[in-house]
């Protein structure tokens, strides 16, 4: 019987496209997210109205928002597959690594998601000026990649223990205050006018270490 | 525990172990072991609860590190790497489940595709015709009855043709006509390759024409 030529490529495709169709059947993570994000907005929004041109405050919020809108759900990466006994057959099908690209890829698709619904409704429920858009995405893609790398890092230490749930967000949140920090401030300073390079350099160089050390752990992590 | 079973050295699919051990913290998982197998055969591995029937399988299958020892596929006189390992080895044990929102032929293609198989459509078509579940084939995993599910990991074992077929308990939950079926498979596997059941069933046990039996007596054992 025939294999393709990249293995690894085909497991990690494999992998995504299995992530997005069990999303999209069960909603597991999605509801939960957009949920939190739609109503933390609204309710601030009815708090305190539009916040003009507070970018100090803006930037917090935005990113206080996205952050337990992903801690609300990238968990779910693998704790499914313990929860459902299924991590057995992932391993069987594939390595590590590929299980770790698939399962970043998914999270990062999902963040993406959630972002193109929250970030709109931010924009026009707390009145903000209007971002530069090219500083702003870059902020936001860097931002969610650094985001998803660590949650998914944490999510494979967490999966296999009891209390996940509550461990996530403890574990989570230390390791995101550098990512939190970064990306509020690059936010800011491009909303107010500033460069967000040296933000934008921590974000990736965060991603890549967080990334560099899963593929080191990983291999570990789901032995008996 | 040292099962030698001869087999000729130059056989181009064999499968050694070398004081292969496992411990689950203070409790012995698998005793020391050491064999050398080779293609085409059937092993039956035998021994009461607890004596390392599972835990063997899940070494082999590079699902579990061993405490101490090594175990190595050897093919075509060449060492089958852990990457290649998922290639070569299909593996079905009752703790082998699959995903409840997909159906059975989705949880195989993923399988399949994410082996890197050509044409997976058809090696899942083929592998859930030899089980005789392709009726059922996209029924979703929680709408299969547990023999269903039994064939169902029968199905994912034989995905691409392993080389290596790995069976924990291969007749669990099935009827007359499943165990007759699982009988000619391990026949047919047998025959182009190496086939190893974990099973204290006696009809299981014959279709073996060599025996590895863990001795020791297991249900947890702490020495």
């Amino acid at each position: 019987m025939g294999h393709s030529e990249s293995s690894s490529g085909a497991a990690v495709w494999a992998i995504l496209r299995k992530e997005c169709r069990s999303e999209w059947r069960t909603r597991y993570g999605l509801n939960a997210a957009l949920l939190f994000a739609v109503t933390s907005l609204a309710g601030v929004s009815f708090a305190v109205g539009p916040l003009g041109d507070r970018t100090d405050i803006l930037s917090a919020m935005l990113w206080v928002v996205l952050l337990f809108a992903a801690l609300s759900s990238l968990s779910h990466a693998f704790v499914r597959e313990i929860e459902g006994h299924t991590l057995t057959l992932l391993r069987l099908v594939a390595s590590p690594t590929a299980i770790a690209l698939g399962k970043l890829l998914f999270n990062l698709i999902f963040l993406a998601v959630i972002e193109a619904v929250t970030v709109p409704l931010f924009l026009l429920l707390m009145g903000g000026p209007p971002p530069g858009w090219s500083r702003f995405l870059a902020m936001l893609s860097l931002g969610s990649l650094a985001l998803a790398a660590a949650c998914t890092l944490v999510s494979a230490i967490i999966a296999q223990t009891r209390g996940r749930g509550a461990l996530f967000a403890g574990a989570s949140l230390p390791l995101l205050l550098p990512v939190l920090a970064a990306a509020v401030k690059g936010t800011r300073a491009q909303w107010q006018g500033g460069a967000v390079g040296a933000e934008a350099s921590i974000l990736l160089a965060y991603a890549a270490a967080v990334f560099g050390v899963s593929l080191l752990l990983y291999d570990h992590l789901w032995e008996d | 525990m040292s099962a030698a079973l001869a087999s000729p050295a130059s056989a181009p699919l064999a499968l050694e172990a070398e004081g292969l051990a496992h411990r689950y913290g203070r409790r012995r998982g698998l005793d020391p072991l050491s064999f050398r197998l080779a293609a085409p055969g059937v092993v039956s591995v035998t021994g009461p609860n607890g004596s390392g029937k599972s835990t063997l399988l899940r070494i082999l299958a590079g699902l579990l590190r061993p405490t101490s020892g090594s175990a190595r596929l050897v093919l075509g006189g060449e060492t089958v790497s852990p990457a290649a390992l998922r290639l070569r080895v299909g593996f079905a044990s009752p703790e082998l489940s699959f995903y409840d929102e997909l159906s059975a032929e989705e949880n195989l293609t993923f399988a399949a595709e994410a082996r890197g198989l050509r044409d997976a459509d058809a090696v899942v078509g083929s592998a859930l015709e030899r089980v005789g579940l392709a009726a059922r084939a996209r029924d979703l995993v929680p709408e299969l009855s547990s023999g269903m599910k039994q064939r169902l990991r029968l199905a994912f074992a034989l995905l691409g043709g392993p080389a290596l077929l790995l069976l924990d308990e291969p007749g669990s939950h099935l009827d007359d006509e499943g165990r007759s079926t699982v009988a000619r498979l391990v026949d047919e596997q047998g025959k182009a390759g190496l086939v190893i059941l974990a099973t204290n069933d006696e009809r299981e046990m014959r279709l073996g024409a060599q025996r590895i039996e863990l001795r020791r007596r297991g249900l947890g054992d702490p020495a």
